[in-house]
């Protein structure tokens, strides 16, 4: 099998794969969102960008305060306190630093538009949000992305979802290796199929492992190398959010966040601090702090081995 | 000295109450963490609490969970899926019992509006959004709405319909093709219990907690509120549930004392 090497740096995963207008993916909820990887997109100043998510949280916040977002595609934005996220309320409610647009959906409803999106559907039905104004005039691009339909078969009123599809994708994993097949465990939320509705994808990882170390428990695969454009290796890429068995969240930034980002002043001292300050992956790591890391990582437990057996021959 | 029960302490165990043995809770995000685990751990061991992200726990966390995604879920989860095994298979496929959200604002015929005050287009005030909160709106069996009392939550008509309760009214919420047997149950407050007419489906005021009454509860919806005939006063929290609730959910008062988490006194 001929294989590609492509492992690369943030910034030349950036670089190369994120343009200016793009629709892009970030993956996570609460668990495994890829904050080393957005910071880079503020750092190169990307901007008009269509950003898609489950639920924007810190992250969500920097990159629309820092000016880079036209449109946010999500179900949910705030700072998981919880607490508002003020970047996002500035914009919303007075256009600074830039107005926003807002296609919002309920988790599943965005869950489904991108499994549509993965596979290539047409459309995708279900039976929740009816009645809610997200549907119609006021939600997912006035009407555009969802409608009420009689349901074909039944008859009875359903809603239609559109499928999502995007530019590029950004997801935090715990491994993957240098072909592009990445591995998850912990709570996937609607990432597995964000991310494979995605043209290109860049996947961070916590560890780069061997083709072989994938193909032991080849189950835990999400999405399958050729569909992966770069793989940057980024420990402690989702800090400050969880990565199941690697690190804990670390629940004293969100309140000190919320405090700081409360002014226009305050926000741009915390990308100062957090984002121009840092210009490469053993900066961040510095930043964050030996002792923080420390207690942070005592999360350790291993499961069980599972014996997935290797059906090589013939008996 | 036994601190004084306050009133935060008496809507989370009022909501806990409303939860039976055996049934599969969704639990939606702040106060229902903790309403659903005092059910649990007081008076409910079986019920499974399932969460929006994928996690479907059985078995008591290592800590109190702070928010619906909180990574101490899944060491006490037999099955961790993602969201189509919760919100899809579990809820959508109709295997869930009873959800337990919060409600920034609640209309009379319990509708939640969780986006915006204003026009949408221009708000001026922007909330979070709706994350699993319609869904659990639109879907459950028996929707359980948790809110801080204020008169100002508690319009006539909300300025956005994020979820849809009984809509307008009548058999409004089952024109707009939401299934029959699904709507909300019951709103819970710092103020009291309510619950929904079976004639109209608007919110009947069902009990008052002791530091309150009826009048005042009264003065403090934006509309004239219906209240039950067999309307009555909610038993205080008894000494065997405030010991479970202060000692055994929140031992280190991670909701009940908020400002040691948040450090400020506004939530979403």
């Amino acid at each position: 099998m001929e294989t590609r090497n492509k492992v690369v740096s943030i910034s030349q995963a950036i670089r190369e794969h994120v343009k200016e207008g793009d629709v892009v993916y970030i993956g996570g909820l609460i668990h495994a969102e890829p904050y080393f990887a957005v910071q880079e997109l503020i750092r190169q100043e990307k901007k008009n960008l269509i950003i898609s998510s489950a639920g924007a949280t810190l992250w969500g916040d920097m990159l629309v305060g820092a000016g880079c977002v036209r449109r946010m595609i999500t179900s949910y934005t705030w700072n998981p306190v919880p607490m508002p996220g003020y970047g996002f309320r500035r914009a919303l409610e007075k256009g600074i630093p830039r107005p926003l647009e807002m296609e919002e959906y309920s988790l599943l409803a965005l869950g489904l538009a991108y499994f549509a999106g993965s596979m290539g559907l047409p459309f995708i039905g279900a039976k929740t949000m009816l009645g809610s104004d997200m549907v119609g005039q006021h939600g997912a691009g006035a009407g555009k992305r969802i409608k009420e339909i009689d349901s074909p078969f039944a008859g009875d009123r359903s809603l239609a979802i559109a499928p999502i599809n995007h530019d590029v994708g950004i997801v935090q994993v715990q491994r993957c290796d240098p072909e592009g097949n990445a591995q998850v465990w912990g709570c996937q939320a609607i990432t597995t199929y964000g991310m494979n509705a995605c043209k290109r994808l860049i996947v961070c990882a916590e560890e780069i492992v061997s083709n072989e170390v994938i193909r032991r428990d080849p189950d835990r695969t999400v999405v399958p190398g050729f569909k992966t454009s770069a793989v940057v290796e980024a420990p402690w890429g989702g800090y400050p959010s969880f990565m199941q068995g690697c690190y804990d969240r670390d629940w004293a930034f969100y309140p000190k966040y919320a405090r700081q980002t409360e002014t226009v002043r305050g926000f741009n001292k915390y990308l100062e601090d957090w984002v121009y300050g840092i210009k490469d992956h053993s900066e961040y790591v510095d930043k964050i702090g030996t002792e923080k890391r420390r207690r942070l990582s005592e999360v350790k437990r291993d499961t069980d081995p599972t014996p997935y057996g290797c059906h090589d021959r013939f008996n | 000295m036994e601190m004084e029960i306050s009133n935060v302490e008496r809507m989370i165990i009022a909501a806990g109450r409303e939860i039976r043995n055996d049934e599969k809770v969704f639990v939606g995000t702040y106060w229902p963490l903790v309403a659903c685990l005092f059910a649990k751990m007081n008076h409910a061991g079986s019920i499974y609490l399932i969460f929006e992200a994928g996690y479907v726990c059985d078995r008591i966390p290592p800590r109190i969970p702070l928010l619906s995604g909180d990574p101490s879920l899944a060491a006490a989860s037999s099955c961790v899926g993602d969201s189509f095994t919760t919100l899809g298979m579990i809820l959508h496929g109709g295997w869930c019992d009873v959800a337990m959200l919060s409600g920034a604002n609640v209309d009379r015929f319990g509708n939640i509006n969780t986006t915006c005050i204003g026009p949408y287009r221009t708000p001026s005030t922007r909330m979070a959004g709706s994350g699993g909160g319609c869904d659990l709106s639109c879907l459950a069996k028996k929707v359980i709405i948790l809110l801080e009392h204020d008169k100002m939550r508690f319009p006539e008509k909300l300025a956005f319909i994020t979820s849809p309760g009984y809509l307008r009214g009548d058999d409004s919420r089952y024109q707009a093709g939401l299934k029959r047997e699904t709507g909300p149950h019951k709103v819970v407050s710092t103020m009291g219990v309510f619950g929904f007419s079976s004639e109209n489906r608007e919110m009947v005021l069902e009990g008052f907690f002791d530091n309150t009454s009826i009048d005042e509860i009264g003065r403090h919806v934006q509309w004239p509120l219906k209240v039950a005939e067999n309307v009555k006063e909610i038993p205080i929290p008894s000494e065997d549930e405030t010991h479970v609730l202060r000692d055994r959910v929140d031992p280190e008062g991670m909701f009940i004392n908020r400002y040691r988490f948040a450090g400020k006194k506004s939530a979403v």
